[in-house]
């Protein structure tokens, strides 16, 4: 009897919803041979609440709550699409001082977001101390957002035809205080991140995303900016205040000069973003026309002006992940919408992980997962099977793995 | 350069830490025994941070300038709010309320408001402190 | 694309082409901030013969991005509304281009654009799930959002018998 040849087979690694450093529970599939991935698989959906269902029987004051609710991180940009969407559908003009606000309150956000972010890359790579130090930075930021509307996390400033709150003259000295201690500390943390030559060795050439796979799969947000790609919805169209003020893309070449696509570049735009957006804020406090804050201040008159107003409305705007677009329809003599669709940004991002993880080992999956900033945090286990044994890696071991790389990469 | 954030470690080591400790320095190994300390006076809480001015914290229901409009119910998105309709005022469940604060926008005589407390947990959601009426 | 095109020539250039089986467009101009700077939307509705043509003449125009689609249930069509941008890359040059193709019941069915436009393999499949239409040839039929043991032939999205009336219970109900 012939030995039967043994042929290579190649190992499947589920990572399930609950899993590594991701922060979304999404279900990864990878074919690795060896270290090196060969192929991915990505199916989505743990988190679906029906959100867009529990609106069908709520007006659109209550809706916006609700939008607040998509995410913890994003949550300002959910209402602030939603109502952008219901202006539109309705015919509402805002008055100018509320678009210089939103914007202010959308910057500040932003700043937020990315900082948090550049923490937890740091510490996907074993970078612990940089995860602290920007931490403390974002709390300041988070105590100009309580300062200014009331809470950190769900600002409940958003309503249709304008804005909650005010920032008056009295509050002006807080505000460039902050604003001054977030600038000063700006270039301490870019020193850290950008000049350090152990972040550069486990980010540079990793994850690598092409500018025409970034074209093709419709990507959004700081991942296709880092690609080349010059896509960014305060630039390409005029809302909220974004026309009067001087936006730009920004693309890795405007701090290097190359484009390479891979995850040292999409540090690199993010940290611009943070420079930028402090920028931003600065700009609108001096160029704020005084005025209104909102189109009608009776909420029970907005109430029914909204129920006789019907149309289709679509609002974009620029989160901190990427496009956010809304689409809301209204019909006459209703309550509720009829239609409310959201999309928020990491649903276009998820298909370019797959040309950027194949070719990669399994140490890097939290970095380059991470470097796309996927939006919600979770707890992850990973399960092995190989040949007939089971055996589970918990988040610890695949965070340990992470960090193993990177001593031995220094070693070197 | 290899080790970036050197400078600011070694700053670190002689600044006092940012946390505010509240309430307690270490954790009391005895949490109920510690709190039966503090109510008889013989051991001390750390305040929290203040809190900002317009921080929404619980709200507060004035029952004199009600009317019992409804219109509270009607733009609240948790449906906390209930009417009692033999005294036409309204009994507002804390455990479901989202500290929007739309339902103080919308009051025609200024009957609702929002507090700064917000050390509010409790065990039982009907309980009498998470029910404000 | 360096040059920047208006709304108008975009109409044009469709108009041209599929002559009459484009109907009801809509051209849309909001201005915002103190500048007044305008941005533009179009709205347009095509009969579902002329879709993938449609697509591949989109394609030829420029690379759109693909945002995302929505769906309707108008009674006894299926209305599927797809939102592409045309014109990033330029400072207010982007235009948003709705394009609504309308579904019988009785047969809903539609061809797949992801050969022309790889991305829009997400949405298609959500399409597949929430509303019961048939995408013809998509590469990947699996399920995305809703889990694998949800009871076939019940669409969330749709406002009729086949919608979500009988599986959802209240919270208050079931509790206390």
């Amino acid at each position: 009897m012939k030995q039967k040849t043994t042929t290579k087979t190649s190992y499947h690694i589920p990572i399930g919803p609950i899993h590594p450093a991701l922060k979304e529970p999404v279900y990864f599939e990878f074919e690795i041979d060896g270290e090196r991935i060969v192929d991915v698989d990505v199916k989505l959906g743990h988190v679906h609440r029906g959100i867009e269902w529990a609106s069908r029987k709520r007006n659109p004051i209550q809706i916006l709550y609700l939008a607040e609710r998509v995410c913890g991180i994003c949550s300002y940009s959910h209402p602030a699409a939603f109502t952008l969407a219901v202006e539109d559908a309705a015919g509402i003009e805002i008055p100018e001082r509320a678009e210089y606000l939103r914007v202010i309150q959308g910057e500040l956000e932003r700043i937020c977001s990315h900082t948090l972010w550049a923490g937890v890359a740091a510490h996907e790579i074993g970078f612990d101390t940089v995860l602290y130090f920007t931490w403390e930075i974002r709390e300041r930021a988070l105590d100009l957002t309580e300062y200014l509307t009331g809470n950190r996390v769900t600002k409940a400033i958003m309503t249709i035809g304008g804005i909650r709150r005010d920032i008056t003259k009295d509050m002006l000295p807080t505000v460039t205080k902050h604003l001054n201690y977030l600038k000063d500390n700006f270039e301490k943390l870019r020193h850290a991140f950008l000049d350090d030559k152990t972040v550069k060795i486990r980010s540079q050439n990793v994850g690598i995303l092409t500018k025409e796979d970034a074209l093709k799969l419709c990507a959004v947000g700081p991942t296709t900016r880092a690609s080349g790609v010059k896509k960014d919805v305060r630039v390409d169209t005029s809302y909220f205040a974004y026309g009067d003020l001087d936006v730009d893309y920004m693309t890795p070449d405007v701090l290097t000069g190359e484009i390479n696509g891979d995850v040292y570049d999409r540090i690199i735009v993010r940290l611009l973003e943070v420079k930028q957006s402090i920028d931003l804020i600065e700009q609108c406090l001096d160029k704020m026309p005084s005025g209104d804050i909102i189109a009608e201040p009776k909420p029970a008159k907005l109430l029914s002006q909204l129920k006789k107003a019907s149309g289709e409305g679509v609002g974009r705007h620029e989160a901190p992940r990427g496009e956010v677009i809304h689409y809301v329809k209204l019909n006459e003599n209703e309550d509720a919408p009829y239609t409310w669709k959201i999309r928020a940004p990491t649903y276009n991002n998820i298909l370019p992980w797959i040309p950027m993880l194949k070719g990669e080992q399994i140490a890097d999956i939290p970095i380059v997962a991470a470097s796309t900033d996927p939006c919600m945090s979770c707890t992850n286990r990973v399960a092995i099977v190989q040949d007939n044994n089971k055996y589970e890696l918990t988040k610890e071991e695949l965070h340990r793995l992470s960090i193993e790389k990177t001593r031995r990469l220094m070693k070197q | 350069m290899r080790f970036s954030m050197l400078p600011q470690v070694f700053a670190q080591l002689f600044k006092k830490p940012w946390t505010n400790k509240f309430p307690a320095k270490y954790q009391p190994s005895n949490t109920t025994a510690y709190l039966k300390a503090v109510s008889e006076g013989k051991a001390k809480i750390n305040p929290p941070i203040k809190t900002p001015p317009g921080f929404r914290g619980k709200i507060q229901y004035d029952k004199e300038k009600c009317t019992g409009c409804q219109l509270c119910i009607k733009v609240c998105p948790c449906e906390a709010i209930e009417f009692k309709p033999e005294e036409k005022k309204i009994k507002i469940y804390l455990a479901r309320c989202c500290f929007c604060s739309q339902c103080n926008d919308i009051c025609p005589v200024n009957a609702l408001s929002m507090s700064d407390e917000f050390l509010l947990a409790g065990t039982d959601p009907y309980e009498k402190d998470l029910i404000v009426e | 694309m360096s040059k920047k095109l208006s709304p108008e020539e975009i109409v044009k250039y469709f108009k041209d082409e599929f002559k009459t089986k484009i109907k009801d467009v809509q051209v849309r101009k909001k201005s915002a901030g103190s500048k007044k700077k305008e941005s533009y939307s179009i709205w347009m509705n095509i009969d579902k013969s002329i879709f993938k043509p449609f697509v591949k003449h989109l394609c030829d125009l420029q690379f759109p991005h693909l945002a995302v689609t929505s769906g309707n249930d108008l009674g006894k069509t299926i209305e599927l509304i797809y939102h592409f941008t045309l014109g990033y890359g330029t400072r207010f040059g982007e235009i948003v281009l709705n394009v609504s193709v309308e579904l019988p019941k009785s047969k809903p069915e539609i061809e797949t654009i992801c050969d022309y436009i790889p991305g829009a393999l997400v949405t298609e499949r959500e399409k597949q799930e929430m509303l019961g239409v048939k995408i013809v040839g998509i590469p990947d039929t699996r399920r995305l959002f809703l889990p694998d043991d949800f009871p076939e032939g019940v669409y969330p999205w749709r406002r009729d018998e086949t919608g979500l009336e009988k599986l959802y219970k209240n919270l208050h109900e079931v509790k206390k």
